[in-house]
Parts: structure tokens; C-alpha cells; sequence
């Protein structure tokens, strides 16, 4: 198993997803998990190598040689806009550029991998650089083939997957959480366009964590419709309290990363049409992003600033407390391969309403949807949900109950189910 | 002597437009001309003119021997006097053949039963004037909306002097004895109850052009010698089903329009049998039977309850909303108003938000022209909102009249 985001170090729904999948994988298969950093987890039966702890003993460096000549050349045009996630942090720490230009010579050692691969920055704006080397670094990790399926998450890992596929000739599955076009939009056609588009060719099994995200490979990298299975995502139960808020206001709050993907600007223009027939209202934004500036400037500027509350990247635990006493959920993301968020949301008996283009409205069939444009019919949806308490309720409680049925287990067998196909082949 | 006793429901809604937030409080209109003229038009063309032409056909080819009752809601009769005089005038031609019955209903089509009686009423009177305008018959028999029935129910019509009422003949409630006799409510010899012999009607209705079925397919000699099997063990089997059965459910390719043709013909090659009207069986055969039932039942889906149309929160709430506003309406003396708030009482529009088996894409979708029960709750919801908000601008308007007349009276 390939991974890239891993607790405690995530960014978003993929370390999430993974520890999810391995988790419930773990009583039914042994696993040995490859990943960029780990640390103390609960998983047992799973032999988990992180590359900040990688020693002499798990690798012989002397056999494998490093060429990031080819991405150097690249390196000032990489920046934000080919990192998968834009963050606003574009330093190349001196030490990590060191460390990959010693790599490529006789000096390099396992200190400078361990050094490339700690640090909180989870892709950077020396990410292909990190890719080049995971790659590298996990075929020959896995050469001894002592495994039967190879199963990477996400672009980042696809290189590597495809290595280790050719070293050893076993099966290679790739799990798609989400897709460099749902990321900047269908016309992609960048870097990690290619990866993922070689990634899904060279692949034995595709596993789409939605029939949307499914509908998108099949659309905008012509891969094989027989190869692509669909596995939703699971979520954990949680112990959920519900408080009241005081506030006269009923309050929709919208969680994510605060980029085109996400939909920010249909949140504006929904806002404002909610706000002119239910004015007592207000939309909480948690969550950070290269769109927060043009939101708030857009919000200003549409005297919307009362209905507005910007409450900045939030931890779990103030997400949660956050859900406690939301009203409604609203996620209007222009494409969602799954939106683990709106689930969590119905944990907390939060009614959604959300973007037909997303892999929960799959799940969630008490929820209520609408193309990701369509800010007429979301702002239609909110106000029923702030007025009638009857379908604010049937809702909570209809989404509550449907999640219930999606686990980590349900997803872990469809999972074995793969890895026995691809075997017995 | 057996008899064969037809019954049509012929019902179409007024269907809400697409009703937002936005249009709350800005725009008082609230139907889909557009729409309901469009599926009345195909509905016409499917199933009313071609299959009242065979009807008037058949009643001219037995000379009065073949005979049928309908029930026609009043916002179906009022679509076709606003959209469709011909499909009218096709009924009113069936009426003066004298082989025709038509039935008494809530002109709204609706479940005012349950909620006021005073409406109730006001529904079935207005219903049975516009039944006697148009078909210059007076109902002695009546219907509930889908058949909603218990013996509080028969009890209450018999009240009203109806001589007979229609039900669904309930397995659980019958138990090992026959639809196929008149039965009355316990202690109640003033009314009898004309039970509905499910499986024969939905063996047409339902079954008809099911290849899997292991009947298919259903010929009219095939049924008659079914019906012919009743001979002495029944008085008046009770063919009760939805009108659209011809031609809009059962498609013409079907064969359903030969099957009907046929179906007198076959009938009454049996000497001993002949077709009745609702009022003539209940002239010519004796209650046989107590029917007893307690719990409310209907003739929908298998459940046979009113789940259809108050199965969840979402029903209960608009229809306690509906009716909440009763008083307000009617005390407002605004007749264009009134009618409004009634046309908001038709059972469709609860029908649409039933989440019973929406995932399956089974029948309830197939009625309805909403994508989910919830837009169907949320619309409504909307219209309603904008409801009480005419009816809360009427009275300010009317307070202020009133304090000008007082203002002018102590000016004096």
C-alpha cells in the first residue's frame, strides 16, 4: 500500500481516507504501507514505513541512483500552480534543496531523505521533486515482490505504484480520491494530468471513490469503464451532542478549503439571494485557500458583510463544535469526488445542501442537491430548510440515519473483493 | 343473477408551477397552466376520447345491457371546461345514453374527511352541483377520495342520506368470505358498501400487459370465465380501478382497448349474468354482510393505508398547514381565495412528497413531476408561505378600511 497524507500529517480528505481504509482493511489482510512520514499510530497488523524514519537496514541507497536534473530545470515554474492543493507557501526550504541536489551525487545519505520527508509541509512547492523520490525510494523497498496486490492512493503515489509494478509484475490497483480536474477544472491537461492519465492506463484495477468520480475518468481520461470500480468512502461513528446556539440568526456554515474547486463563488451569489428572503441568517466559512481574499472582497462588496462570518482553518475539534450548532450544511463545490464533510455533517444531524456534482449526494439521498451553478435552486433549498422545521428535521434525521450504513468495513470488503479478483487472475 | 360493476376514476390536479423563495410575497399564482393543459391534452387523447368513444360504442351495441359508473373529480371536470369542452361534451354524451352512473367525491379531490368535516361537506356539495350542471344526474352513491374508508366514514355518509358508498375489499377485514356481496357497516342497515373485487380490477389495471405474468396475456374470454366462476357464490362483482387504465397505463399496443371491446360480449354469454351501475346493485341485492373496519384504509399501494399520502413528517406538517388556515380563509369571504386554499386540499399534492419508495423509481415517480418528494414538500411549503401572506395583507387592508370608516364616523 501506497500513501501519502497520513495522521496526524493531512491536509485534506486523502489522510483521512487512507488511515480510514487501512484501518479497516488491517484485520482481514496484512499490509505493509509505504508513506512519506509516520508516526505513532493504533494500527495493528499493518507494518507501516515512513520515509522520515527510513533506515540503512529497510534500503541499500548505494543501489539506487537519484536524476532530478529533469525537474530541476522545472522547478521556478512548478510553484503554485501544479501543487495540488495552491498553498500560499511557496519557500523551497534551503536544507531540502540541498538534500535533493545531494541526492543526485555520491554524498547522498539517508539523513537528507529522512530530512526531505519530515517537516509539516505535506506537497510543497517541491512536490514533483518529493514524487521523483517516493517513487524511487518505495520500489526499491518493495523489490524483494513480497506482496500480492499493489494499492497506491492518489496521483502522488501513482509513480511509485507504476515502479514497483514493473519490478515485480504483481497487480497494480490505484484508488482515486480525486482528480487533477476536479482540482483546476476538465480542460487540465498539466503535469499531473499525465500522471494520473499513465497512472489509470498502466493500472490492473481503477477504485473511484464515487460513480461521479467514476463518470469522470471514463470522460476525461478515456480509461477503460471495465477497469474502474466504484468504492465509496466510509466514515467513522462518532459520539455527537448537539448545542444550541443563542443567536437569533440560523446559521449555514460551509467547511473546505477555500479554492475554485470548492465553490466559493457560488457561495457568494447564494448568500446574497438567501440573505433577501431570509435575512436572519449567516454563513460561517471555515477553512483557508488562494479564493479567501476575492471572497471576501466579493462579499463587501455585495454589502453582504453581516451575513458573513470568517472563521479562518479550523482544528477537528472546532469543527465539530462548529457542527453542533449549524443549521444547515452547504457545499456547493464545482466537482467533489466525495465530500466527507457533508457525512459529517449529517453525523451531527446537520441537514446538507450540496452540489449534485459530488460523491455524497450518491450516499445521501436525504439531502438536497443541485447543480453546482445553480444558485437559484441552493438558495431555494436553504430557505426551506431556515423556515420549515419539519423538513429540516426529516432531512437530519433521514441523512443521519443513511450514513449509518456507510463504514470503513463496508468499503474494506468491497476492497478484498478487488485484491481476490486481481489475485486469483 | 350476478352483476358486473364497472367503476372509473377519472381525476387530473391542478399541478403547482415551480414555485421558489424568491416568488414569495411577489407572484399569487400558483398553477401550471402550461402543464396541466399539456397532460390533460395527452391524457385526453390517450385514454378520455378513445376510450368514452369505445364506452358509447359498447352502450350502443347492447342496447342497455352494458353498463358503467364514473366518478369525475371537480378539478378534473373544471380543466376540462377550461381546456377541453370536447372531452366534456364525450362524458355528457355517455350521461344521456341513461346507461351511465356518475358517483359523488370530494370536488377537490381531497382528504377533508380527516381534517373538517364543514369542508368536507362544502367539497361534496359543491361537487354534486357541478355533477348535476353538467351530467343532470343527482349522486346517491359516494366515493372517497382513493377510496379512504372506515366505519366512522360510512356512518357519516349515511348521515348525508347516501344510499351506498365504495370500498376496497380489505383481505384482513373480509378474512375467508366474498367481496362479491354487498356488505354494510356494523349497526348501520341504511348504507350499503360496494367492496372492490382487488383482484380481478387489478388484473386489468396492474396486470394486464405483465409478460411475466404467468396470465399473460389477459384475453376478454379468459376474464370473462374468471368473473363467470362467481356464479353462486356472489351477487356484484365490483370492477373498481383508475380510468387511465385505458390507454394511458395500459398502452394501446397492449391490446387493452380489444380486450375492453370484447369484454361485454364475453360477460353475458353466461345467461345468468348482466352489468349494473353502483345504485342498481344496491337496489337489487340485500346487504349480505358486516363490514367492519376501524383503522382507515384506502385502495393505495400495498400497505392499503393512507401512508401514501401521510406516510411522513413532511404530509403531516403541510396538511396541518392546509387546514390551519381554514378559518382565516373562509372568515376573508373572498371567493377567488377560497377556491385557491381548496385547490391546495387536492391529495396530489401530498401524494408527491411521499418518500415511501421514492428510491425504488416505482409508482409514486411515476405520478409525479417533481425530482424528489422534498421539492414537492419545499414547493408547496412555498406556496403556502405566500398564502398567509396575501391573507395577512388582506386583513392590514382591511384594518386600515375600518379605521378609516371609524375616523370618518368620528369626523362626523
Amino acid at each position: 500500500m501506497l500513501g501519502w497524507e497520513f495522521p496526524p500529517l493531512f491536509s485534506g480528505g486523502l489522510g483521512i481516507a487512507t488511515y480510514g481504509l487501512v484501518k479497516a482493511l488491517s484485520p482481514k489482510t496484512d499490509i505493509r504501507l509505504i508513506i512519506p512520514q509516520a508516526s505513532a499510530n493504533d494500527l495493528s497488523n499493518v507494518n507501516i514505513i515512513g520515509l522520515n524514519q527510513l533506515t540503512a537496514q529497510e534500503i541499500d541507497l548505494e543501489r539506487v541512483a537519484f536524476n532530478f536534473s529533469f525537474l530541476n530545470a522545472k522547478v521556478h515554474q512548478l510553484s503554485v500552480s501544479i501543487s495540488p492543493y495552491h498553498y500560499a507557501n511557496q519557500l523551497i526550504e534551503d536544507s531540502q534543496r540541498n538534500a535533493f541536489d545531494a541526492l543526485s551525487t555520491d554524498q547522498k545519505s539517508i539523513d537528507q531523505i529522512n530530512n526531505i520527508f519530515s517537516g509539516k509541509e505535506v506537497y510543497g512547492s517541491n512536490v514533483m521533486h518529493k514524487v521523483y523520490l517516493f517513487s524511487k525510494l518505495s520500489e526499491e523497498i518493495a523489490a524483494d515482490g513480497n506482496f500480492n496486490v499493489i494499492h497506491a492512493h492518489d496521483w502522488v503515489t501513482y509513480p511509485a505504484g507504476i515502479n514497483i509494478k514493473h519490478r515485480t509484475h504483481k497487480p497494480l490497483v490505484l484508488h482515486v480520491h480525486a482528480l487533477e480536474t476536479d482540482r483546476v477544472g476538465g480542460h487540465a491537461r498539466n503535469e499531473i494530468y499525465k500522471v494520473e492519465r499513465r497512472g489509470m492506463e498502466e493500472a490492473d484495477k481503477v477504485i473511484a471513490v464515487s460513480h461521479y468520480t467514476r463518470q469522470q475518468i471514463m470522460e476525461h481520461y478515456q480509461i477503460d469503464e471495465h477497469k474502474i470500480e466504484v468504492v465509496h468512502n466510509g466514515i467513522d461513528p462518532a459520539g455527537i451532542v448537539r448545542t444550541q446556539h443563542k443567536l437569533k440568526d440560523k446559521l449555514v456554515v460551509f467547511l473546505g478549503r477555500l479554492t475554485h474547486q470548492k465553490g466559493p463563488q457560488y457561495l457568494v451569489e447564494t448568500a446574497e439571494k438567501v440573505a433577501q428572503v431570509y435575512p436572519r441568517v449567516k454563513f460561517i466559512v471555515a477553512g483557508m485557500g488562494d479564493q479567501f481574499a476575492p471572497l471576501l472582497e466579493s462579499s463587501a462588496y455585495k454589502k453582504l458583510g453581516h451575513h458573513f462570518i470568517f472563521a479562518g482553518f479550523l482544528s477537528k475539534a472546532k469543527v465539530n463544535e462548529l457542527l453542533a450548532l449549524a443549521d444547515v450544511y452547504f457545499m456547493p463545490s464545482v466537482s467533489e469526488p466525495f465530500g466527507l464533510t457533508a457525512l459529517e455533517a449529517a453525523q451531527h444531524f446537520v441537514p446538507s445542501v450540496i452540489s449534485s456534482q459530488s460523491g455524497a449526494a450518491e450516499v445521501m439521498k436525504s439531502s438536497l442537491k443541485a447543480d453546482h451553478w445553480d444558485t437559484d435552486k441552493y438558495a431555494n433549498y436553504i430557505h426551506a430548510l431556515l423556515r420549515y422545521n419539519a423538513l429540516h428535521q426529516n432531512l437530519s434525521l433521514g441523512a443521519n440515519h443513511e450514513i449509518q450504513h456507510v463504514t470503513w468495513e463496508h468499503a474494506a470488503e468491497k476492497v478484498c473483493g478487488i485484491y481476490n479478483q486481481l489475485y486469483r487472475n | 343473477m350476478p352483476s358486473v360493476c364497472f367503476y372509473f376514476q377519472v381525476h387530473q390536479p391542478f399541478r403547482l408551477k415551480p414555485y421558489d423563495c424568491f416568488k414569495i410575497a411577489n407572484d399569487h399564482d400558483y398553477e401550471d397552466e402550461a402543464k396541466n393543459r399539456e397532460i390533460l391534452d395527452r391524457v385526453s387523447k390517450k385514454c378520455y376520447l378513445p376510450t368514452n368513444h369505445t364506452m358509447l360504442n359498447l352502450i350502443d351495441k347492447y342496447q342497455g345491457d352494458f353498463k358503467i359508473s364514473y366518478s369525475l373529480s371537480g378539478v378534473l371536470i373544471e380543466q376540462l371546461e377550461l381546456y377541453r369542452p370536447d372531452v366534456l361534451k364525450s362524458f355528457q354524451a355517455l350521461a344521456e345514453t341513461g346507461c351511465v352512473e356518475f358517483l359523488s367525491e370530494t370536488y377537490h379531490h381531497s382528504l377533508s374527511y380527516l381534517y373538517s368535516k364543514e369542508e368536507f361537506v362544502r367539497q361534496v356539495e359543491l361537487h354534486k352541483a357541478k355533477i348535476k350542471k353538467h351530467f343532470n344526474q343527482v349522486p346517491t352513491v359516494f366515493r372517497n377520495t382513493e377510496l379512504i374508508y372506515n366505519n366512522d366514514i360510512a356512518n357519516y355518509i349515511s348521515d348525508l342520506g347516501y344510499k351506498g358508498i365504495i370500498c376496497e375489499g380489505l383481505d384482513h377485514i373480509l378474512g375467508y368470505r366474498s367481496p362479491n356481496f354487498i356488505h354494510y357497516p356494523p349497526g348501520n342497515m341504511k348504507i350499503k358498501c360496494l367492496l372492490k373485487n382487488y383482484k380481478l380490477s387489478d388484473d386489468i389495471a396492474f396486470r394486464f400487459s405483465n409478460q411475466g405474468w404467468d396470465e399473460w396475456p389477459l384475453t376478454a374470454p379468459k376474464f370473462a370465465n374468471w368473473a363467470h366462476q362467481v356464479a353462486g357464490n356472489g351477487e356484484t362483482i365490483n370492477l373498481f380501478m383508475d380510468y387511465e387504465t385505458f390507454g394511458e397505463h395500459q398502452w394501446p399496443e397492449t391490446g387493452i382497448f380489444e380486450f375492453l371491446q370484447h369484454i361485454p360480449g364475453e360477460i353475458i354469454k353466461h345467461p345468468d349474468f348482466d352489468f349494473k351501475t353502483p345504485s342498481e346493485v344496491i337496489r337489487s341485492y340485500k346487504a349480505r354482510g358486516e363490514y367492519d373496519v376501524n383503522n382507515l384504509s384506502s385502495w393505495a399501494d400495498l400497505e392499503r393505508d393512507l401512508s401514501a399520502w401521510l406516510g411522513n413528517s413532511l404530509q403531516h406538517d403541510a396538511m396541518e398547514r392546509i387546514y390551519k388556515l381554514e378559518k382565516e380563509v373562509k372568515e376573508s369571504g373572498d371567493l377567488n381565495l377560497i377556491n385557491t386554499w381548496a385547490k391546495l386540499t387536492t391529495s396530489d399534492h401530498f401524494y408527491y412528497m411521499c418518500t415511501k419508495y421514492w428510491n425504488d423509481g416505482d409508482v409514486h415517480k411515476y405520478f409525479s413531476h417533481y425530482n424528489t418528494p422534498y421539492d414537492a414538500y419545499i414547493n408547496y411549503m412555498n406556496v403556502l408561505t405566500d398564502l398567509e401572506y396575501v391573507l395577512e395583507e388582506n386583513k392590514s387592508e382591511q384594518s386600515i378600511k375600518i379605521r378609516q370608516l371609524v375616523d370618518l364616523v368620528t369626523a362626523n
